[in-house]
């Protein structure tokens, strides 16, 4: 603890200095407008902005980067409450009582809750990123190409088994982006994949030009302009703070949000999505008034606004431990890492440990500038949703093009871009959901890498996964969630999680 | 019996998987102590197959394909339209002149909005882009034949 103590005060060394914290409070300040801002997510924020980080050094650029993510989940809630459209995925939930509050004259202290219950979960989720990632990082260095084979096929499953889709669809698009992933060299033998002769795809498809593709130019291409309407209920700052009541009925759902938020953040996957999905359900069994959800139940903002600012932070600790993205966002922060010759994973902490350290240490002062961001500005966030959509989604594809074209000035890119536009309109169309795929996407080279190693290594004796400790735990977890799936789909009962897409979709 | 969405689904699955299956053709799996290029591609296009059709044989559950909404696809195909023919005109025009008839161009004809409006944000947007990404954070960006 003394270690971890001294390392952190390094880190505060680091992340106090006026260059950082001022690009953590501009990642904080683009993060909120791009949670406000309906129909750009913090993916496409963090892939068009991707490049600007170029001429920064490592902490910086990483402390900018993951002031946009965590600043988004504060973001889309303003949105959520004021207009009753989510600025952001994870924001879903909170649409549905912020609203409603906000319609019984409590816009304040819906806005109040969800900013306090952010900083909690945010200030939770840190510190215990900062007590348990250097230990597992040390623990991460015991494992071999088996261990992450199966903590990546782990997660895959994970992902399908926790989805509001089906484990079949979820799986698809899995494989689709593990099937985009192998385009390019292959670094073992340097035979060319499905690269049709274009230059270009000799190194791959990018995740940038995917993300933004699939989530940004996406969702403008499936929003036309006249379906955005909404009227924007404009908070007094004298109304922001909540009653003695609305104090105690959002404690506890700030709890286990947090905590439970904190821990699907940790397991690859959409977490911070999945997280404010499950708080809501959650919160609406154990209420004493479940009746009340969707008329203005403070726990159904309390719960999932805590829950997706826990997940947000839980997704650091394989990133940072591991080198494993848990999702598209995590990735493209990896990404940023690696432009800047810091690699991720269990060597970070020792080999970097200004860059590991200065950022845990930024995410403290980020959640509290969020915090001071959120509540007296809203009035300025208010202004920016009256502007009208039409106006708006020009500018977005703008940035979608300058983004993505900027990372590697390669017109494929952007072609690749448009393209996977189409597809995410399409995928949309047919109740796909494109998360898996860019998760898919991103952990091809590394699973590839890790399973033709294991074989190698195993002179191509499967065994190899069961034969080590870990790996044979990692691939039994494996095994018992794939036996859960499969036991709820052959008794044809709607399980939880395809009641609880219902309720979403209602 | 009714054509569901799932059916479509999976069907352009299972199509795409024999498609990519044609393509790895010369690609070596190799063993499975020295696995070759082709192996990853293979496996998961296998994967890609059985998921396909496991789609189309519960699609009994998923909506009527004549159900799903298009009504936005007009919008849809507009923007990708005029997306595209900014793209294959960024490196020529560069980056002023492109973005500035983008965003006018989906202003004045998906959003029918005023001429004048339409010019004058499309060109205080661009120019602050160009300023904000050019200039204070020095991205380089595409200058074109006409040379800004």
């Amino acid at each position: 603890m003394g270690i971890t103590l001294d390392s952190l005060w390094l880190g505060f060394s680091v992340a106090l200095q006026p260059g950082v914290l001022w690009y953590a409070f501009l990642g904080c300040l683009v993060g909120t407008l791009v949670g406000v801002l309906p129909g750009i997510g913090p993916l496409a924020g963090i892939s068009i902005l991707l490049p600007i980080t170029f001429g920064l050094d490592a902490t910086k650029a990483i402390v900018m980067l993951a002031g946009i993510y965590y600043g988004s989940q504060y973001g889309g809630s303003t949105t959520s409450i004021l207009l009753r459209i989510p600025g952001e995925a994870s924001s879903v939930m909170t649409c549905i009582d912020g609203n409603a509050m906000a319609r019984k004259g409590r816009a304040g202290a819906a806005l109040c809750i969800a900013a306090i219950g952010s900083f909690i979960a945010g200030t939770f989720g840190v510190i215990v990123l900062t007590v348990i990632a250097p230990p597992l990082a040390n623990i991460a260095l015991k494992f071999g190409p088996p261990e992450y084979t199966a903590l990546l096929t782990l997660g895959l499953i994970f992902l399908a088994y926790m989805s509001t889709s089906s484990l079949t669809r979820t799986l698809l698009m899995a494989c689709l982006g593990l099937l985009l992933g192998t385009i390019g060299i292959d670094p073992l033998s340097g035979h060319f994949r499905f690269s049709f002769d274009i230059p270009e795809l000799g190194d791959g498809i990018g995740i940038v030009p995917v993300a933004v593709g699939l989530f940004g130019l996406g969702e403008i291409l499936a929003t036309p302009s006249h379906k955005v309407t909404g009227e924007v209920i404009r908070p007094k700052l004298r109304e922001l703070w909540p009653s003695r009541e609305e104090w105690r009925q959002s404690g506890w759902p700030i709890a286990r949000g947090t905590v439970m938020g904190f821990l699907i953040g940790i397991i690859p996957g959409s977490a911070h999505i999945i997280s404010s999905f499950l708080s809501y359900a959650v919160e609406k069994k154990v209420s004493k008034h479940p009746e009340e959800f969707g008329h203005g139940a403070v726990a159904g903002v309390a719960g999932p606004e805590s829950a997706n600012n826990a997940a947000s932070t839980g997704a650091f600790v394989p990133m940072l431990a591991l080198g494993i993205p848990t999702g598209p966002v995590t990735a493209v922060l990896m990404a940023a890492l690696m432009i800047h010759g810091v690699p991720p994973g269990p060597t970070l902490v020792n080999d970097h440990p200004q860059v590991f350290w200065g950022f845990i240490a930024s995410m403290y002062v980020g959640n509290l500038m969020l915090l001071a961001l959120n509540l007296p500005m809203v009035g300025l966030f208010v202004h920016l949703l009256r502007i009208p959509y039409a106006y708006l989604y020009p500018l977005i594809i703008m940035f979608c093009v300058i983004g993505v074209y900027e990372v590697a000035h390669s017109i494929v890119d952007v072609w690749i871009m448009l393209i996977m536009g189409g597809v995410g309109y399409g995928l949309k169309k047919f109740g796909f959901d494109p998360a898996p795929l860019v998760l898919g996407l991103v952990i091809a080279p590394i699973f590839e890498m890790s399973l033709r190693q294991s074989l190698i290594m195993s002179d191509g004796n499967w065994t190899i996964f069961v034969m080590r400790p870990i790996a044979a735990t990692l691939v039994v977890v494996c095994i018992l969630l794939l036996i859960a799936s499969a036991v709820s789909a052959i008794r044809a009962q709607r399980d939880w999680r395809a009641k609880m897409a219902e309720e979403v979709k209602e | 019996m009714t054509l569901r969405s799932d059916h479509v689904a999976g069907a352009a699955f299972v199509l795409f998987g024999l498609a990519v299956f044609a393509f790895s053709g010369d690609l070596p799996f190799g063993s499975l102590s020295a696995p070759g290029a082709g192996m990853m591609p293979k496996l998961v296009t296998g994967l890609m197959l059985l998921f396909g059709l496991a789609l189309i044989l519960g699609a009994a559950k998923s909506q009527p394909f004549a159900e799903i909404d298009w009504s936005d696809g007009g919008h849809a195909l507009q923007v990708v339209v005029i997306a595209a023919a900014a793209i294959a005109s960024y490196q020529t025009l560069g980056f002023i002149v492109t973005m500035t008839l983008l965003v006018f161009v989906l202003l004045v004809v998906i959003e029918r909005q005023p001429v004048h409006y339409a010019g004058a944000y499309a060109i205080a947007l661009t120019v602050i882009a160009w300023w904000v990404f050019g200039k204070a954070l020095k991205a380089p960006l595409e200058t074109g034949i006409l040379g800004f």
